[in-house]
């Protein structure tokens, strides 16, 4: 077995080619960079307009994910997932259950309907200055922001984390995820080069 | 309307039953995309077709005037999709041979040539595409009522997402808890060694 590269011909086994998962390539990295804000942009305001556009939460969350996957596609899948700590995605997903259980079992306690959302109103009502019905739409609102934008986004991270585990060579680690190290700079390539082939599960 | 004319009707040109030609392209490249995800030998192909499926579909649904379905769709669909499938097969190899496409498994198109024959002779019962007189516009009980009071029950313009978070908000409690389940379920199972929160 000579595969000590990744693109390496193996006639042997019937494998011809294995792709490389990362390679730092300037053309992605520019252009996710020019692309990052005007997508965040718009999962942001399709979420925050669920009420009054098409898209909602769902739609919303899964663009705000896809932001964190195209940077983990440029900038490498390890450092941004030290960036984005494993406790952080799943605490999003779990906060979102709990924000949307929340704003629908409190109106149960007020002796209301599950999710009944006007029973916020008597509570509320005075201190928000809103009328009866607006509790009903930004109720919804802070269901699909608070609650399944959250839930998707962090289900979506983590998933895409999960899956991408394992995959990316040791020494991206060292080039871009510590760079706070002492001396990482001095040895990258050579690193690149030597573990490369073994790393693979 | 008899049953007999509605079958002529369905097997007229595209045009009598609310279909145009941009609609009916968009049909047949979703077909084409579809059938060469099938066909593909190389993984990398079927996935790269099966976004452009997912496109296709996404920019179908709009002209449907179902845009939320439609941003699902090209979100989930051809976006995070297309992105953990490319994730999957980098860790599998690529076969060595040299075809483009699979070898046709004859008995499975008998099986869905069967199927498609089966759902297609059940067309000419719908009714035709933005027909008045469709059971769903004549006799609109539940949506007629989602249409006419959503906005002043819930002050959302959307119906769509009054219809979910408001009058459904229930169903969309359970798909919530459903899409963190199987998340958290497939973290634990996927990742135990890398993803320890």
């Amino acid at each position: 077995m000579s595969s000590d590269r990744l693109d390496s011909t193996n006639d042997d086994t019937g494998v011809a080619r294995q792709r490389p998962i990362y390679s730092e390539s300037q053309v992605i990295m520019t252009t996710v960079k020019a692309v990052i804000p005007f997508v965040l942009t718009y999962g942001l305001f399709i979420t925050f307009h669920g009420t009054s556009s098409p898209g909602g939460g769902f739609q919303g969350g899964a663009l705000i994910a896809s932001v964190v996957l195209m940077i983990a596609f440029a900038f490498g899948i390890e450092s941004t997932r030290k960036w984005l700590s494993n406790t952080l995605v799943v605490v999003l997903a779990t906060l979102g259950v709990a924000i949307f259980a929340g704003i629908a079992l409190v109106p149960m306690l007020l002796g209301a309907n599950f999710l009944e959302y006007t029973a916020y109103y008597p509570l509320l009502g005075d201190a928000l200055g809103l009328k009866r019905y607006e509790f009903v739409k930004y109720g919804m609102e802070a269901v699909e922001i608070g609650g399944i934008a959250f839930i998707v986004a962090g289900v979506l991270m983590g998933l895409f984390f999960a899956l991408a585990a394992g995959m990316t060579p040791t020494s991206e680690t060292n080039t871009v995820g510590d760079d706070v190290g002492t001396n990482a700079s001095d040895n990258t390539s050579d690193a690149d080069d030597a573990t490369d082939g073994g790393d693979r599960p | 309307m008899s049953v007999a004319t509605l079958s002529v009707t369905a097997l007229l040109p595209l045009q009598s039953v609310g279909i145009t030609p941009l609609e009916a392209s968009l049909f047949v490249f979703v077909l084409i995309t579809a059938v060469l995800t099938a066909l593909f030998r190389d993984v990398l192909a079927s996935i790269v077709v099966f976004a452009a499926y997912s496109l296709g579909l996404a920019v179908l649904y709009t002209f449907y005037r179902a845009p939320d379905v439609g941003l699902t769709e090209a979100a989930i669909g051809a976006g995070v999709t297309t992105v953990f499938l490319l994730l999957t097969i980098a860790k599998t190899t690529r076969p060595a041979t040299d075809a483009r496409f699979e070898a046709i498994n004859w008995p499975a198109v008998g099986i869905c040539g069967l199927f498609v024959l089966v759902v297609g002779v059940t067309l000419p019962a719908f009714p035709a595409v933005g027909d008045p007189a469709s059971p769903i516009l004549a006799n609109a009980d539940v949506t007629g009522y989602y249409l006419a009071n959503a906005y002043d029950e819930t002050g959302a313009e959307n119906a769509v997402t009054a219809v979910l978070a408001a009058y459904r908000g229930f169903d969309t409690f359970g798909e919530a808890i459903v899409v963190f389940a199987a998340g958290i379920a497939s973290l634990l199972v996927l990742g135990r060694e890398v993803f320890t929160a």
